[in-house]
């Protein structure tokens, strides 16, 4: 059990700084997620934690010890890596046991740790197999059970399931959630999957090129995203956005131009931006109405694709004015085809506006 | 896998046979002939490869065996072949075990630490290997003449002298074993930092068990490569007690007499501790350590 501390840690590999100042705190027993696309940091952040990789400046603390000196071994943390990364000289058992043989544990009470985590994971008939002789799954929990074993202060998992297919991602990501509720132990979950992000995790914490965009709850992050960037990445499918310029801002709301010249209003308070400012309008795919009949509000355009998915249907439409695409999730009964004309609606409590610089503009609500 | 084989294509495969056939024909002579001549009555290099009378003169010879002389007397040989065979393999032995050990943990060093100069450490290496050792064989000579007026214990004469001497070219096994630890990944190595090894610890129980086909290739290379020296041995090495197999053998030859069946005799005797041990190694040298280690 153990909270962490990053106070302007920074990282470089040679010249290129990697991690540009990361200040965070995670509480006692959190589930925190790193989330951002490949090559942001977030695993070079981890392996920071876990002792792997030296910090280039700033402070590091576990459990309120400063940690930036302190070997792997000693800062009380298990970490579960992608490739599993089992030995495979030893039997399942042997894995599990290694780091306490490796910490003169007693054998009585190293085989107890050992069957007691391989209960909780349901791996005790696998105890005498070599990791060969494992599936995908079977080796995963192995990696985990490894980590069990030692009763660590914090668990590392650095993109733990991506190497599973489909099905079994999803029943390991509930299984880490009750592994979790088991517990109580703090976790830091690296993933560049948004939805073990939103599934996972107590505290999201977006990163995107050695910088901490956003930290909150799931929900926090899908409904306030704090730029553009975090409103892009939260969510599937994506947020659809379109370039518009400000014609009027207002107490009530604020009046765009699309590029096509159509003028739409969002509930947003763009009072300090100069008329003519290039904003980004942002609508979620499941707000986004589509209808044959135009309405207040709304901007005309073409279906290119419809998906049916049986429950919903996606519809990939022409974005007003520009040559890229919207997204919009509407139900079944909708007869939309391929080609059909559509009107779209813009719910203006359901717009979000960028500014130039890509921030949120806030919201009237 | 039975592949449907186009016509056109079995006189080539017929031809590829035939070739392979001719190759390991050419492989196989030269060591027929060897036996062939051990075998033979008198000392001849030449002659049929099937010998038309057997003996076993030189076989005697080559184990001590005591033989009849012409006057009657039991003749005992005079060249200690069994005991340059025994030197040959205790050298060997000790050299390849010492080559083994230097060259894994150096080999760990340049695959997985980072230190200054590293890379102008592996290519100096490599360069002072491609010099042959007949150009410092003077020198090897005076440093361990040198050597043994201090230490006489490593001095010319002594077959420990031959062990470190022989211990010292593993250039080429460094880079050999340091290829193979670059095929497994460090995640391994880093879950067993995590799970509290010191870097010995990490290269001893986790690395070296999964490098074990390497490591017997390169004993077994190192071996072979010590019973079959020759110059450095026969700088080395001065009391006949004291001779390689390989040293020892140039007494068959001198100007006046060319014993070609003794020496035949000796040099198959020679090979056997090299099958031996590659026999041995062979049990280790299995594919597949890592598998399962990763998601597979």
């Amino acid at each position: 059990m153990a909270n962490l501390q990053f106070k302007a840690l920074r990282k470089s590999f040679g010249e290129s700084e990697i991690l540009h100042g990361i200040d965070l705190e995670i509480t006692d027993g959190e589930f925190i997620v790193f989330v951002g696309p490949s090559g942001c940091g977030k695993s070079t952040l981890l392996r920071c934690i876990a002792g792997l990789e030296e910090i280039t400046s700033g402070e590091l603390f576990i459990g309120g010890e400063a940690m930036n000196d302190v070997p792997p071994s000693k800062r009380g943390i298990a970490m579960v890596f992608q490739s599993y990364a089992l030995y495979p000289h030893m039997t399942v058992a042997e894995n599990m046991a290694f780091g306490l043989k490796l910490a003169g544990t007693s054998k009585v009470e190293t085989a107890a740790a050992v069957l007691r985590a391989a209960q909780i994971l349901q791996i005790e008939p696998l105890l005498d197999r070599r990791p060969k002789a494992l599936s995908g799954g079977q080796r995963q929990r192995v990696a985990i059970g490894r980590a069990i074993v030692r009763k660590p202060g914090v668990f590392l998992f650095d993109e733990p399931l991506s190497n599973l297919d489909a099905g079994l991602r999803v029943q390991m990501r509930v299984e880490l959630a009750r592994l979790h509720v088991d517990l109580r132990t703090t976790m830091v979950y690296v993933t560049h999957d948004q939805v073990e992000a939103m599934t996972l995790a107590n505290r999201i914490v977006v990163i995107n090129q050695g910088r901490i965009e956003q930290v909150g709850t799931p929900l926090e992050l899908y409904h306030h995203p704090a730029n553009r960037f975090v409103a892009g990445f939260i969510g599937s499918p994506r947020m659809n956005f379109l370039p518009c310029t400000l014609a009027s801002a207002a107490e009530t709301g604020a009046t765009v131009h699309l590029a096509d010249g159509t003028l739409l209003t969002a509930a947003v308070d763009a009072r300090g931006l100069a008329e003519g400012a290039a904003l980004t309008l942002g609508i979620r795919p499941e707000r986004l109405l589509a209808s044959r009949t135009a309405s207040e509000n709304t901007a005309k355009s073409t279906v290119i694709v419809a998906e049916h998915l049986g429950d919903t249907v996606f519809l990939y439409v022409k974005s007003p004015g520009s040559a890229e695409q919207l997204t919009v999730k509407t139900r079944p009964e909708d007869p939309l085809a391929m080609g059909d004309e559509v009107h779209l609606g813009f719910p203006a409590h359901h717009c979000l506006l960028f500014g130039p610089d890509d921030r949120t503009l806030p919201r009237i609500l | 896998m039975a592949i449907v084989i186009e016509k056109s294509q079995r006189w080539r495969v017929f031809a590829a046979h035939a070739f392979l056939i001719v190759l390991c024909a050419l492989v196989i002579f030269p060591l027929l002939m060897i036996i062939s001549i051990s075998l033979r009555p008198g000392n001849f290099a030449t002659g049929s490869l099937i010998p038309e009378t057997i003996s076993l003169e030189h076989w005697r010879f080559a184990l001590g065996i005591p033989s009849m002389g012409p006057d009657g007397q039991m003749i005992k040989p005079d060249l200690p072949v069994l005991l340059w065979l025994w030197n040959s393999v205790k050298v060997a032995t000790l050299s390849a075990a010492v080559a083994l050990l230097l060259s894994t943990s150096a080999a760990y060093a340049f695959a997985r630490m980072k230190f200054a100069g590293k890379k102008a450490a592996l290519v100096g290496l490599m360069l002072m290997q491609m010099f042959p050792t007949i150009l410092a064989l003077i020198a090897i000579h005076s440093i361990f003449s040198r050597l043994g007026h201090t230490f006489p214990l490593v001095g010319i004469d002594s077959p420990w002298a031959l062990v470190l001497a022989y211990s010292g070219g593993i250039s080429l096994h460094i880079w050999t074993i340091k290829g193979y630890y670059e095929t497994i990944p460090a995640e391994i190595e880093e879950a067993a930092t995590v799970d509290g090894a010191t870097p010995w610890q990490a290269f001893w129980r986790v690395l070296l068990p999964m490098a074990l086909p390497i490591l017997m290739v390169i004993f077994l290379l190192a071996f072979i490569g010590a019973v079959n020296e020759y110059p450095v041995a026969s700088v080395l090495l001065r009391s006949q007690d004291k001779l390689t197999l390989a040293a020892g053998m140039k007494q068959f030859l001198y100007a006046q007499k060319y014993l070609w069946g003794d020496f035949a005799a000796a040099s198959i005797l020679s090979g056997l501790p090299i099958t031996f041990v590659f026999i041995l190694a062979q049990r280790w040298m299995i594919s597949g350590l890592t598998s399962g280690a990763n998601k597979g």
